[in-house]
C-alpha cells in the first residue's frame, strides 16, 4: 500500500475543505464578524508549524505509524497506553461526522427519509471503499473527486460574483480586532493541521523526505479554499446575517441567479458534499482499523472492518441531539486537539530527537 | 458467481439510493410564486399565496376562446407564519412548494403593527427561497395584488419582479431587508405597490422602516424621493431628472445613465460632518428652452442649473427624512462604520439621535455628455 505525491496532497485537500466550509464557516464569523476570512488565514498559518511537528515526527520513523513508533520511542506499555486517545477519537470522530452530515442531508434534501437510512448507505459506500483497496483506493478516489471539488466551488465563487457586496467586508480590523481574530481562527487551526492523520499518512508515502512540502501544498490548497469561501459568504450576506444561517455557504449558494435561467443549483453542492464527506469517513475509517490492528499486532487488519462499521453505525444513531455534536466540536478543540494534536506530538518529537542524537554521539 | 453477487449488491444498492423515501412528482406540488403576509381586521396573521394553475399553462399557442384562469389566490389566517401556511395548506390538495417564489408581500396593516416577529420562519425553512423581492402593499392587501390579472404575463408575481429593474432601480431583494435589519447603522428603504382605481398595480415609492421598533412601517417617500435616497445608497441604475429654467421659460430633461456616489465622513470640531457627492452622466431627452447645448456657455448653464435644483432637491429629502422619520435609511452610519470605525463604537448606541441632527452637505456634479439628435428647441 503506497500513496504518491499528488494522492497524499488530493487526500488532505478532499478530506479536510468539506467539513471546514460546511461547518466552520459560520462559527468564524460569529466570532471574528466581516474579518473571518483573515481567522481562516490565520488559522492557515497557525496550522503550519503544528503540521511541521507531526509530519517531522513521522519522517524520523519513516514507513512506521503512530502506533509502531510510539512504541518504540516510549516502550511497549507506555507507549501502547499513550496512543488510546487516538484510536478513541479515531473511532467517535467518524460517527460524530456521520451523524452530522445525516442531518444535514435529511435537513436539506430528503426530509421524509429516517436518518438512519442515509447514515446506513453512507457507511457501507465506506466499508466497501475501505475494505475493497485500503489506504490505496482512498488516494485514488481522492485524486479523483479532489479536482472536482476545488473546480465546483471555484464555479459556485464565479457564478455568484453578482451578488457580491463589497461594502460587506469593511471596515476591516477594527470592529473586531486581533484577539476575535485569533479566536476565530484557532478551530480551523486545528482542523487545517488535520486530525492527526499524517502521523499515520505520511508512514505509506512513496517518498517519505517529500512529505513536507506535500502537506503543506495540501494545506495550501485547502486554507486558500476556505478562506475564499468565508469571503464569499461574507460578501454575499454581510456579517451579521451570515452569522445566523447554520450552513451559511450552503445556501450562499441558493441565492445564485443568473438571468432567471440558472437557480436552484444547491443540489450540485450536495454532490461534491457527498464526494467530500465519503472521503473523510473513508480515511479516518481505515486509519482506525488499521491502528486497531497495530495496536492488538494482528497482521490482516481487514478484520477490524467489521467492527469499526457498526460501531461507528450505532454511535452515530445514539448521539441524542445536535447539542451534543456542538459540545462535542468544542471538547475537540478545548480538550482532544491539544492533547493529541500538540501535546504527546511533541513529547514523542522530543524523545526521538533526543534519542537519535545520543545514538549518533 | 461472485459477478452474479456484486450485479445483485450493486441492483440492491440502486433501488434504494435513489431518494424515493421523498419521492414529489410536480404533480403533487402546487407551486407558489408570491406569498404574502398581513393582518387581519381582528389582528390576525394572514398569509396569502399566489398559486400557479399548472393545467392552463401548457402550450404556447392561443386557442380561440379559452380563458382560464393561470393562477389561484389562497389565503388563510392562523396565530403565526406557520400557522397561517399549514391552514393554508389545508384547502389546497398538493403540497405547497415555494422554491419558485419570486415576490413576498407584506400589507400595510402588518407593517405598521411591526414585522419583527414574522422574519424568521423565512430563513429558517431549508426549502426558503434566497432570491424573492419584498414590497410592501399601500392601502391594501397582498392577496388583492396577487388577484390582479396582468396584461403583459401570467402571472403579477413576474411583472412585480421586473418593475424594479424597468424604473431603474437595483431590485430589493428580502434577504436585503434581513441585512438591513440586523445591520447596525442602516434602516429599511422597502418598496412599495398600491393598487389603483382601474384594479391594477402601480410602484409607489418606498416605506421607511424602523428596525428598533419591531420592524415598523413609520412612513412613505414617493417615487421620486426614492430615487434619489437610492442613488445616495448607490442602488439607482437610471433616472431620468426634470429641471425648469425660469430664466429661459422652458425646461430640460436629462436622463442619466452612469449614475455614482460618495458619501465621505469627516469630523470638524468634534461635530460629524457629512459630503454627500452624487454625480452621473446622461442624454439629454427634452429641451423646451433657447439654450444650444452644443455651445459651451450654454451647456454649462444647464448644467449648473440642473447641478443646483437637485442639490437643493437631495438636501431638502435629507432634511425631511432626518426630522420626520429620523431613520438612517440612507446607510450614513454604516458609512461612519466604515470610515472610522473606532468612533462608530461609542456612536452607534444612540445613532437615531445622532442621525437627526447631522449635518449633511450635498454636491451634486451632472454632466450632459450626450446632447440628443437636435441642439436648441426645436420650437424655440
Amino acid at each position: 500500500m503506497k500513496l504518491s505525491r499528488i494522492q497524499v496532497v488530493w487526500i488532505i485537500v478532499t478530506t479536510l475543505i468539506i467539513a471546514m466550509i460546511g461547518l466552520r464557516i459560520t462559527p468564524a464569523i460569529q466570532i471574528a464578524k466581516q474579518d473571518a476570512w483573515l481567522s481562516m488565514l490565520v488559522g492557515g498559518i497557525v496550522s503550519i508549524p503544528l503540521t511541521l511537528l507531526v509530519v517531522h515526527l513521522s519522517i524520523l520513523h519513516p514507513n512506521r505509524t503512530l502506533i509502531e513508533f510510539g512504541q518504540t520511542v516510549l516502550g511497549k506499555w507506555l507507549g501502547r497506553t499513550i496512543v488510546l486517545p487516538y484510536l478513541i477519537s479515531w473511532y467517535i470522530l467518524p460517527a460524530v461526522l456521520l451523524r452530522s452530515f445525516g442531518d444535514f442531508i435529511h435537513l436539506i434534501i430528503l426530509d421524509q427519509t429516517p436518518v438512519w437510512i442515509i447514515m446506513f448507505l453512507l457507511i457501507s459506500v465506506v466499508t466497501y471503499l475501505t475494505y475493497s483497496s485500503g489506504i490505496t483506493g482512498i488516494g485514488r478516489f481522492c485524486a479523483l473527486v479532489g479536482p472536482i471539488i476545488v473546480f465546483t466551488l471555484l464555479v459556485s465563487f464565479i457564478l455568484n460574483v453578482r451578488n457580491v457586496e463589497w461594502h460587506h467586508l469593511f471596515p476591516i480590523y477594527t470592529d473586531s480586532g486581533w484577539i476575535d481574530i485569533l479566536k476565530g481562527s484557532l478551530p480551523p487551526a486545528f482542523w487545517f493541521a488535520g486530525p492527526f492523520i499524517l502521523l499515520v499518512i505520511v508512514a505509506f508515502m512513496e517518498k517519505p523526505k517529500k512529505a513536507i512540502s506535500t502537506a503543506m501544498l495540501g494545506i495550501g490548497i485547502t486554507v486558500f479554499m476556505v478562506s475564499a469561501a468565508t469571503l464569499m459568504v461574507l460578501l454575499v450576506f454581510g456579517p451579521d446575517l451570515a452569522a445566523k444561517l447554520r450552513f451559511s455557504f450552503f445556501v450562499s449558494i441558493r441565492t445564485i441567479d443568473i438571468l432567471d435561467f440558472i437557480q436552484n443549483i444547491d443540489i450540485l453542492i450536495v454532490f461534491i458534499w457527498v464526494f467530500g464527506v465519503t472521503a473523510q469517513l473513508s480515511l479516518y475509517f481505515f486509519i482506525a482499523s488499521y491502528e486497531t490492528a497495530q495496536w492488538f499486532k494482528v497482521k490482516d487488519w481487514r478484520k477490524f472492518i467489521w467492527f469499526g462499521a457498526p460501531a461507528i453505525f450505532v454511535m452515530a444513531i445514539f448521539i441524542p441531539n445536535e447539542a451534543t455534536i456542538t459540545l462535542f466540536s468544542k471538547f475537540w478543540t478545548s480538550v482532544v486537539f491539544p492533547i493529541c494534536g500538540i501535546g504527546i506530538p511533541f513529547l514523542l518529537w522530543t524523545i526521538s530527537v533526543i534519542k537519535r542524537k545520543s545514538v549518533k554521539l | 458467481m461472485k459477478r452474479t453477487t456484486n450485479l445483485c449488491i450493486a441492483f440492491l444498492f440502486l433501488s434504494v439510493t435513489t431518494g424515493c423515501w421523498n419521492l414529489e412528482e410536480p404533480d403533487q406540488l402546487s407551486f407558489v410564486t408570491g406569498a404574502g403576509l398581513d393582518l387581519t381586521e381582528d389582528g390576525k396573521l394572514e398569509a396569502s399565496y399566489l398559486v400557479v394553475l399548472p393545467a392552463s399553462l401548457g402550450s404556447g399557442q392561443i386557442s380561440g376562446g379559452e380563458n382560464k384562469n393561470s393562477f389561484q389566490v389562497m389565503s388563510a389566517t392562523g396565530k403565526n407564519v406557520s400557522d397561517a401556511m399549514v391552514n393554508v395548506q389545508s384547502k389546497l390538495s398538493r403540497k405547497v412548494f415555494s422554491g419558485h417564489r419570486d415576490i413576498f408581500l407584506v400589507g400595510q396593516r402588518l407593517a405598521e403593527h411591526g414585522m419583527g416577529k414574522t422574519i424568521d420562519p423565512f430563513l429558517r425553512i431549508p426549502k426558503s427561497e434566497m432570491r424573492s423581492m419584498i414590497y410592501v402593499v399601500k392601502n391594501g392587501k397582498p392577496k388583492d395584488v396577487f388577484s390582479i390579472v396582468p396584461f403583459f404575463d401570467r402571472f403579477i408575481t413576474t411583472s412585480l419582479s421586473d418593475e424594479q429593474k424597468a424604473i431603474g432601480l437595483k431590485p430589493y431583494l428580502a434577504r436585503e431587508f434581513v441585512v438591513d435589519v440586523l445591520s447596525e447603522g442602516k434602516q429599511p428603504l422597502v418598496p412599495v405597490v398600491g393598487l389603483n382605481p382601474s384594479g391594477h398595480y402601480s410602484y409607489r415609492g418606498s416605506g421607511i422602516f424602523n428596525k428598533a421598533d419591531n420592524v415598523k412601517l413609520v412612513g412613505f417617500l414617493n417615487m421620486k424621493e426614492t430615487a434619489y435616497a437610492r442613488w445616495i445608497t448607490n442602488d439607482l441604475t437610471r433616472v431620468t431628472l426634470t429641471s425648469s429654467i425660469p430664466k429661459e421659460d422652458g425646461s430640460i430633461s436629462l436622463t442619466l445613465h452612469s449614475l455614482d456616489q460618495n458619501i465621505h465622513v469627516q469630523k470638524i470640531d468634534e461635530q460629524l460632518q457629512i459630503t454627500v457627492q452624487l454625480s452621473g452622466k446622461g442624454t439629454i431627452i427634452e429641451n423646451t428652452t433657447n439654450l444650444d447645448p452644443t455651445k459651451q456657455k450654454d451647456l454649462q448653464l444647464i448644467q449648473d442649473e440642473l447641478n443646483q435644483k437637485n442639490q437643493k432637491l437631495v438636501h431638502k429629502i435629507i432634511k425631511k427624512v432626518q426630522e420626520e422619520y429620523k431613520m438612517d435609511i440612507f446607510g450614513f452610519g454604516e458609512q461612519v462604520h466604515q470610515q472610522s470605525p473606532q468612533q462608530w463604537k461609542s456612536l452607534k448606541q444612540n445613532w437615531t439621535e445622532t442621525f437627526s441632527q447631522l449635518n449633511v452637505s450635498v454636491k451634486v456634479d451632472l454632466q450632459c455628455t450626450n446632447l440628443g439628435q437636435t441642439d436648441s428647441s426645436i420650437y424655440p
